[in-house]
């Protein structure tokens, strides 16, 4: 028996050793996404998304003269095992990294990157802190929590609504725009009605609607993620509950509308970078419609969207800084990079790797379901 | 007032699933003593089984509403069923004479094994019921709002228990399985199929479990492969809160668990919601160490 | 078999204590993970295993300890490394508070309070309690280890720190199993009530295991806390503490060398199964099905007699 547990051992210390570099024929990039746990259709979105624009940039011949080849590992959504996925892809040869979704799952990642300096493009990462680091190699495409605090704000002074209850789900991300948006809301004169968390993953949210309902408010601010957007907006016009509901980006998804029924999510707005088809960019409809051809679907959110805007960013970067060196890559794309034109739109960095411009933009959902830009 | 019997129906009602879920953990432990973690996985499955079966037969054009989902959930229950017994036999059955921790680790195996079998042959996005077939009408009985829907689940999921403790209180068979709990080889000796009992547990719990599956499904609309997890928890708190093994335990232990987490949301705080329905649990079990309804066993010497 | 064990058990500590020189980072660093749970694991295993107490909830006091030495170490600038023994203080009184009321419970009983503790201790880091916890974000900042004057921080750096305290704790251990206190676990978790009635003071023992395990699982948070640089309160749901006790179980509760196996199969498989990508969980949770089918008593079983300890007792309520 113990002879067959070492042997076991043995077998084990081998595979995991057995990982080799290949030649160097190919220019690798590193994907880090959640393709298990409970955000694994984000990250399987990302997955698809960059495979595909890897093989459309192979066929126009690659990046300095040489083959793309995407590496993925499985960051689970969780830091721990975003670690160990991190450690990994710095061990397989790749020239820099795109990801990931979570916030705090891209902070576990951070230090290892910048130890051996690779560079990072996180996608649905937005986190303040995470670019107050001074991390000179970390970029990211998806814009800040404060932005969209701002803009939450500011939608709702423009929309007339005076009480205002935020609803959040005590997930780093939710909380950090909800305390921001409460802040900036308390200063304009608003009322802040009601302040608490659901709990994410459960199925039945009356007893918080009723709750909310009994604090009368003009507007609710849910800055949680759109499965449970869906879940309110249905058990709310269950209720016959009137109130007009305003979410965070993490709603831009097009299952929310699925979820809520097209009747319950008629009226809801919420704050996204704009849909790829909302840019006139001949980019963006064409790639959608080759995405739709390769998988026959849409991509799910937006932040899968902006994975590929990172590996686009990624190859440009390579190119522009003819080189595979991460200082040259950094730099080029901290300096260089001006305006490139991304699938969710113009794309440039800051020196701190964030995002600069405007981003965010007002969407309302029409009876058809259909996500409307709003001009406010 | 209002509101508090607003909250209060909106607990029953999520606590009518609970008590479902919470019969299978309570009936297999009852007879095995094994906590079955992969039955909230089982239950997973009854909703994805009645989303594929509704969208495919379109029974419910076919024969109407009230029959269309009679007969889907009769065909829900009736394949997860065979999918328990399939548990059963490939997980549980080689660790009967085992440590039964063990068997508890394999539970846990096979509930990831199932949760990811899951989400490979349907995709991680979260799947939706189509929501055009379910009456949309909501009852106003004094100022409560009450969703027809949810009337009618609170009264399928009662029935269910109903029906189940006079089986198990009035029939032979039910008369057996209660023998098996109580003492094995006992029960063998008077010429009880001890093997056709396990079986039969573990037919019914999973029925149990996949009706709230689809009853899920139906009304709450959304539903994905890590559900589950949560339900089967919260079940299995209710199952323990009842006094494990104790068929009206589980359904009252569901039931109060269903309302505790509505009135503590209401009355102290959303988001320490479960913190609050573990407390209480912590302290009725500190109160009655074999829960509300188990039975005090004294120690064998 | 016998007489071979000290040979196997010294080349294999010579291959682990050699293995950084031929491994690169990832692997180095999948080896770490499995000692820091190897470190909880053995914690874990004084309560369940030797003790025969259910502890599904293990992670609450893995998460009082790594918070612990986060707290001192970001807001009163301790070094990290000294926190070891506060943070392991802070998780053994946490964990004898709690298990005070709570340890005379029967078996499945005892099982949902401890996964209701971890989940209180969960939400209660979520909702920023104390206003210490920083709430979901966590804590960040975290300082790097230092070490005779050496400041820790790649994956082989922290090998020979995790590791060592690996083998510390097994030596400690292995002594421990075979005092009185030791034995007064095992006489506890074959025959409570016997234990009882030869005059071993039960709920002073297994208050005792509660304590030490937990104090076990709080140093091990500091290292982990220490090699991440930041915390959050994901890191302590309720998943870990599952992970824990299939380690346990696996490895034959009871059983140090097993213990240790288990954690290396049960951390080190889903790395293997990267290659399966999405599918990588999928064939873990059926070789951990397969795995207990084939070895119930778990891969290396607790010595003792031909009774198993904790059988399934069927039909005896």
């Amino acid at each position: 028996m113990k002879q067959q547990l070492l042997a076991l051992v043995a077998a084990l210390g081998l595979a995991v050793g057995g990982v080799t570099a290949q030649a160097a024929d190919t220019v690798k990039i590193g994907l880090m996404a959640p393709l298990t746990g409970s955000w694994a259709s984000e990250g399987q979105g990302m997955k698809k998304i960059v495979e595909l624009l890897a093989e459309q940039q192979n066929a126009k011949g690659g990046v300095l003269g040489k083959q793309i080849e995407v590496v993925t590992e499985d960051d689970g959504g969780d830091p721990r095992t975003a670690s160990l996925a991190a450690q990994r892809l710095t061990t397989r040869g790749v020239v820099g990294v795109i990801g990931t979704y979570g916030s705090s799952v891209t902070e576990a990642s951070q230090a290892i990157y910048d130890e051996v300096k690779l560079p990072q493009i996180a996608n649905g990462s937005t986190a303040i802190r995470l670019t107050e680091k001074g991390f000179k190699h970390f970029f990211r495409t998806a814009p800040r929590d404060d932005e969209q605090g701002r803009m939450a704000a500011r939608t709702i002074d423009k929309l007339g609504f005076k009480k205002v209850a935020i609803l959040h789900d005590n997930t780093s991300y939710a909380k950090g725009l909800a305390d921001e948006a409460n802040a900036l809301l308390k200063d304009q004169g608003a009322e802040v009605v009601f302040f608490d968390a659901l709990t994410p993953g459960e199925r039945d949210y009356t007893a918080i609607l009723t709750k909310l309902k009994g604090a009368n408010p003009d507007v609710v601010l849910f800055t949680g993620y759109y499965p449970e957007a869906g879940l309110l907006l249905r058990q709310k016009k269950d209720m016959n509950w009137q109130v007009p509901f305003l979410g965070g980006d993490a709603t831009n998804n097009v299952d929310l509308v699925k979820i809520a029924g097209k009747e319950a999510a008629e009226g809801f707005y919420f704050l996204s970078p704009p849909q790829p088809r909302d840019l006139d960019t001949p980019d963006a409809a064409a790639f959608l419609a080759d995405y739709q051809k390769k998988y026959n679907e849409l991509p799910p959110s937006i932040w899968a969207m902006l994975a590929g805007d990172g590996f686009r960013v990624m190859v440009a970067g390579i190119a522009g800084a003819k080189s595979t060196d991460s200082d040259k890559i950094a730099a080029y794309l901290h300096k260089d990079l001006k305006d490139y034109p991304g699938l969710s739109g113009p794309i440039s960095f800051d020196a701190k790797g964030d995002r600069e411009g405007e981003v965010y933009r007002v969407y309302k959902v029409d009876a058809e379901g259909n996500f409307v830009l709003q001009k406010l | 007032m209002e509101e508090f019997f607003q909250q209060l129906t909106n607990g029953l009602a999520v606590g009518g699933i609970y008590a479902l879920i919470a019969l299978g953990y309570t009936m297999v432990y009852g007879v095995l003593k094994l906590i079955n973690f992969a039955h909230g996985d089982l239950f997973t499955y009854g909703a994805y089984l009645g989303l594929t079966l509704l969208t495919s037969l379109a029974l419910t054009d076919r024969l109407g509403f009230a029959l269309g989902v009679l007969v889907l959930a009769l065909m829900v229950m009736g394949l997860v069923a065979v999918l328990g017994a399939i548990l059963e036999r490939a997980a549980y059955r080689p660790l009967r004479e085992s440590p039964r921790l063990s068997a508890v680790v394999s539970a846990l195996g096979a509930s990831i094994f199932l949760q990811n079998a899951l989400m490979l042959l349907y995709g991680a996005r979260f799947q939706v019921y189509p929501d055009d077939i379910l009456p949309t009408a909501t009852l106003n009985v004094f100022g409560l709002y009450l969703p027809l829907m949810r009337v009618l689940i609170v009264l399928a999921s009662v029935l269910m228990m109903v029906a189940l403790y006079l089986f198990i209180q009035k029939t032979r068979i039910g008369a057996a399985i209660r023998a098996a709990a109580i003492d094995q080889g006992a029960a063998r000796l008077m010429g009880i199929d001890v093997n056709r009992v396990i079986l039969l547990v573990f037919l019914m719990g999973p029925a149990l479990g996949g009706a709230a599956g689809l009853m899920v499904g139906l009304y709450y609309g959304q539903i994905n492969f890590t559900m589950g997890w949560v339900y089967g928890m919260k079940a299995f708190t209710a199952a323990i809160l009842g006094g494990i093994g104790n068929i009206p335990g589980a359904m009252v232990g569901g039931l109060l668990l269903g309302v505790i987490e509505a009135l503590g949301a209401a009355y102290i705080s959303i988001a320490w919601k479960d913190a609050i329905a573990f407390l209480v649990l912590i302290l009725i079990l500190i109160v009655r160490p074999t829960g509300l309804l188990g039975e005090r066993v004294a120690d064998k010497i | 078999m016998k007489h071979g064990k000290p040979f196997v058990v010294v080349v294999l500590a010579a291959l682990l204590a050699a293995a950084p020189l031929f491994l690169n980072a990832y692997q180095v660093d999948v080896l770490n993970s499995i000692g820091l749970y190897g470190l909880l694991a053995l914690g874990l295993n004084l309560i369940l295993g030797e003790a025969g107490l259910f502890n599904m909830g293990h992670a609450a006091f893995y998460a009082v300890g790594a918070y612990t030495a986060a707290i001192l170490n970001t807001r009163y600038q301790i070094p990290i490394l000294w926190t070891l023994p506060l943070s392991g203080l802070a998780a053994g009184l946490f964990a004898l508070a709690v298990a005070r009321p709570v340890v005379h419970l029967r078996g499945d009983y005892l099982l949902i309070v401890t996964i209701g503790v971890g989940e209180i201790v969960r939400i209660a880091l979520v909702n920023d309690i104390f206003g210490m916890t920083g709430g979901a974000n966590g804590i960040f900042g975290i300082s790097r280890p230092q070490l005779f004057g050496i400041v820790i921080r790649r994956p082989q750096e922290f090998f020979y720190l995790i590791w060592g305290c690996v083998a510390l704790t097994i030596v400690l251990f292995l002594r421990l199993k075979q005092s009185r206190f030791g034995r007064a676990l095992n006489y506890l978790r074959e025959d409570e009530v016997a234990a009882e009635g030869s005059g071993i003071n039960t709920a002073y023992y297994k208050l005792a295991a509660f304590g030490l395990g937990a104090a076990w699982a709080g140093m091990a948070g500091t290292l982990f806390a220490a090699k991440m640089t930041i915390i959050s309160p994901e890191s302590f749901n309720f998943w870990e503490s599952v992970v824990l006790f299939m380690i346990v179980i696996l490895g034959g509760a009871g059983n140090i060398v097993g213990v240790l196996l288990a954690a290396f199969l049960v951390i080190g498989l889903p790395e293997l199964f990267r290659e399966f990508a999405s599918a990588r969980m999928l064939v873990f949770g059926l070789v951990m099905v397969v795995m207990m089918v084939f070895r119930p008593q778990g891969l290396l079983p607790a010595r003792g007699g031909r009774f198993s300890p904790i059988t399934l007792a069927r039909g005896r309520g």
